[in-house]
């Protein structure tokens, strides 16, 4: 049996031999024995470090709170996927890489968290100044303030305020709660001023300021956020694909189905001949000058 | 189901801090919204009903009994149209050349897959997923192309200027579509020669050319276009968006990824969970050491938190020192829907 290395290169995360394997110089087994959690071990996955036991509390409750959104994109990638009754990792692969720009887009968040938080040490500014600049800044630009408003939980993210409080509450409270609660605090006011909606905090500027203050990088952040949603979305897959119909068309359900085909809407070009082959050329050429086509190019 | 009323008391939900009565949240489903129009899948770009598939209004069927095919596809279902003879055959090249790599990126993770004893088709997604904003950045490349170009048109710079503020903008970046990987194959600037004899080029290329002339000038090593570049602005002269690029060209090497699945899976063996020994002299990260005991945990461990910029700061250096923590990556990420997602990736 081949047992020679994929890649040859170094890590620093972790090595393995026929005895062991060692994780940041830990012997895995023994810290399992020793009683850690899995919540411990990505502290040591990631810092390098055993996590103090409050610090351990705050994972656990973030992760947990975070692993279940009911339908979301993540969920329903999955559920699209396993229509087609692939292989079930493939639905939560998919689930897990729904997870970009605008759906727990955790590191984004963090990265500007970090981004102002460079600033307010540069320009000597509090965190509650700089905390307004970042609003100021956004806002003016008409960009959303990352981690504020959800289109769901329109009163406010259900999860979003109880992990602020755990995170006090676990005497947590660093320069990444006081940031987020000041930017929070600033962005009500504006939107106050201007005659706007409340928008409350969301998951991921309440997790991120809970996961950053922790010691997470951005980018660890979000891969704690998006794998472990990656849990609920396999569910949400399985019992599509055990108790609901592949394909998700079937006129014999009760229910109108997923991709029954009443449920499409096409609003492109209207219906038209094909041309031959003979009309082909003319017809291609004046297709490209009359370039009607560009407003459907995507 | 037991009582389901005002439930108060549980841990900290009876804080004043939280923005509604969390004793009196309702249970149930939203009732179905009757005001609006249900939902259905909206798409300009196909429809079907129990007899005909259309895209852009043509009847796919009848597409292809005229005598067209899947390349002629492509430009009806990512730009509405027809193409001429002379854009299908360069398509064709195009597609031709990008097929297939060697035992690059996506091959390499298609293989990984394969020996997992998985669906063939787990290992040709995971191929498309190599694609970025480094390897086979076509979305990197086309955009940064359209932005200078814009210059062009809005500042009244020549093709020239804007070319070479580009690359010293842009020298070292993966995307620039000029690199010293093509000194030897002419394959690049060959797919340049064919879409000029076809009739097809268009201002990209004659961009991308100004681009890998400013290139030749400031590079400290022999520079050239390179084959990023060649298809980029190729592709984009056939009237492709770079994100249609970039997803057509992804898909297109995932079929040389099926075959390298199925070379991996006919040649070599799967492999077992626990086979891969990692060995211990590739590993730099702390010694070993012993589990510190439970009981003792807050000795031993050391908290993150900080409270004043200042420790912030010093901490967050600190850890940039830990690889695979994350703290040495910086990285951009806006809101992808109208162009790539994220703009910069890269080491702090």
């Amino acid at each position: 049996m081949d047992r020679e290395p994929l890649f040859r290169r170094k890590t620093s995360i972790s090595y393995k031999t026929e005895e062991k394997t060692v994780m940041r110089g830990y012997d895995l087994s023994e810290l399992a024995e020793e009683g850690y959690s899995f919540c411990d071990a990505l502290f040591v996955l990631y810092q390098n470090r055993i996590p103090t036991d409050n610090e351990e509390k705050m994972l656990k409750y973030e992760m947990g709170v975070f692993m279940e959104h009911s339908m979301s994109p993540s969920a329903v990638a999955a559920i699209g996927v396993s229509a087609g009754r692939p292989n079930l990792p493939c639905a939560v692969a998919a689930a897990i890489t729904t997870f970009g720009g605008v759906h727990g887009p955790g590191a984004a968040h963090g990265y500007m968290m970090n981004k102002y938080l460079v600033r307010a040490q540069k320009e000597g500014k509090t965190l509650d100044e700089m905390a307004k600049t970042l609003v100021d800044e956004y806002m003016d630009a008409k960009k959303p303030v990352m981690g504020m408003g959800q289109p769901q939980h329109i009163d406010s993210d259900p999860r979003a305020e109880p992990i602020h409080v755990k995170h006090e509450e676990l005497e947590l409270t660093g320069v990444y709660l006081e940031f987020q609660r000041a930017v929070e605090k600033h962005f009500h006011a504006r939107r106050k001023k201007e005659g706007r909606s409340y928008v409350g905090v969301n998951v991921v500027g309440a997790g991120n300021a809970a996961l950053t203050e922790i010691g997470f990088a951005p980018n660890a952040a979000w891969c704690l956020g998006s794998v472990c949603r990656g849990f609920s979305c396999a569910a949400h897959a399985l019992f599509n694909m055990k108790k609901g119909r592949a394909w998700g068309a079937s006129r014999n359900e009760p229910m109108v189905q997923m991709i029954d085909l009443s449920m499409i809407k096409y609003i492109g070009p209207e219906d038209r001949e094909v041309p031959t082959q003979d009309e082909r050329q003319e017809y291609a050429k004046k297709q490209k000058e009359e370039g009607e086509y560009k407003k459907w190019v995507i | 189901m037991g009582n389901l009323g005002d439930k108060k008391g549980i841990g900290n939900l009876d804080s004043p801090k939280m923005p509604f009565d969390y004793s009196k949240r309702e249970y149930g489903t939203v009732p179905l919204d009757t005001k609006r129009a249900p939902f259905q899948w909206v798409s300009e770009v196909a429809y079907k009903n129990v007899h005909r598939i259309v895209s852009r209004g043509y009847d796919t069927t009848e597409v292809m009994e005229q005598g067209y095919g899947v390349v002629d596809m492509l430009f009806v279902d990512y730009q509405a149209r027809i193409p001429l003879i002379e854009e299908e055959k360069m398509l064709n090249y195009v597609m031709i050349l990008a097929l297939e790599d060697g035992l690059s990126m996506p091959a390499a993770i298609s293989r990984l897959v394969a020996k997992s004893k998985t669906f063939l088709t787990q290992a040709c997604g995971a191929s498309i997923l190599a694609f970025g904003h480094a390897y086979g950045a076509y979305s990197a490349f086309g955009n940064r192309l359209e932005e200078y170009l814009q210059k062009v048109d809005e500042e009244g710079k020549s093709l020239e200027e804007v070319a070479e503020l580009l690359v010293k903008e842009n020298l070292n970046d993966e995307a620039l579509g000029a690199s010293s990987l093509m000194l030897k194959d002419p394959a690049a600037k060959r797919m340049f020669a064919r879409a000029e004899k076809f009739g097809v080029a268009g201002k990209h290329i004659a961009f991308t050319k100004k681009i890998v002339k400013a290139a030749q000038k400031i590079s400290a090593e022999p520079v050239d276009l390179d084959m990023l570049g060649a298809i980029g602005a190729t592709m984009m002269d056939l009237g492709f968006s770079p994100e249609a690029t970039w997803a057509i060209l992804a898909v297109t090497r995932s079929f040389a990824a099926g075959a390298h699945y199925i070379e991996e899976v006919e040649r070599e063996e799967y492999m077992k969970i626990g086979q891969t020994l990692t060995p211990k002299e590739d590993y730099d990260g702390p010694a070993d050491r012993p589990v510190p005991p439970l009981k003792d945990r807050e000795k031993f461990a050391k908290p993150a938190l900080t409270r004043t910029s200042e420790e912030w700061k010093k901490a967050f250096d600190e850890r940039k020192k830990i690889y695979g923590s994350g703290y040495s990556i910086v990285e951009e990420i806006e809101d992808p829907s109208k162009k790539s997602g994220i703009k910069k990736v890269g080491k702090l």
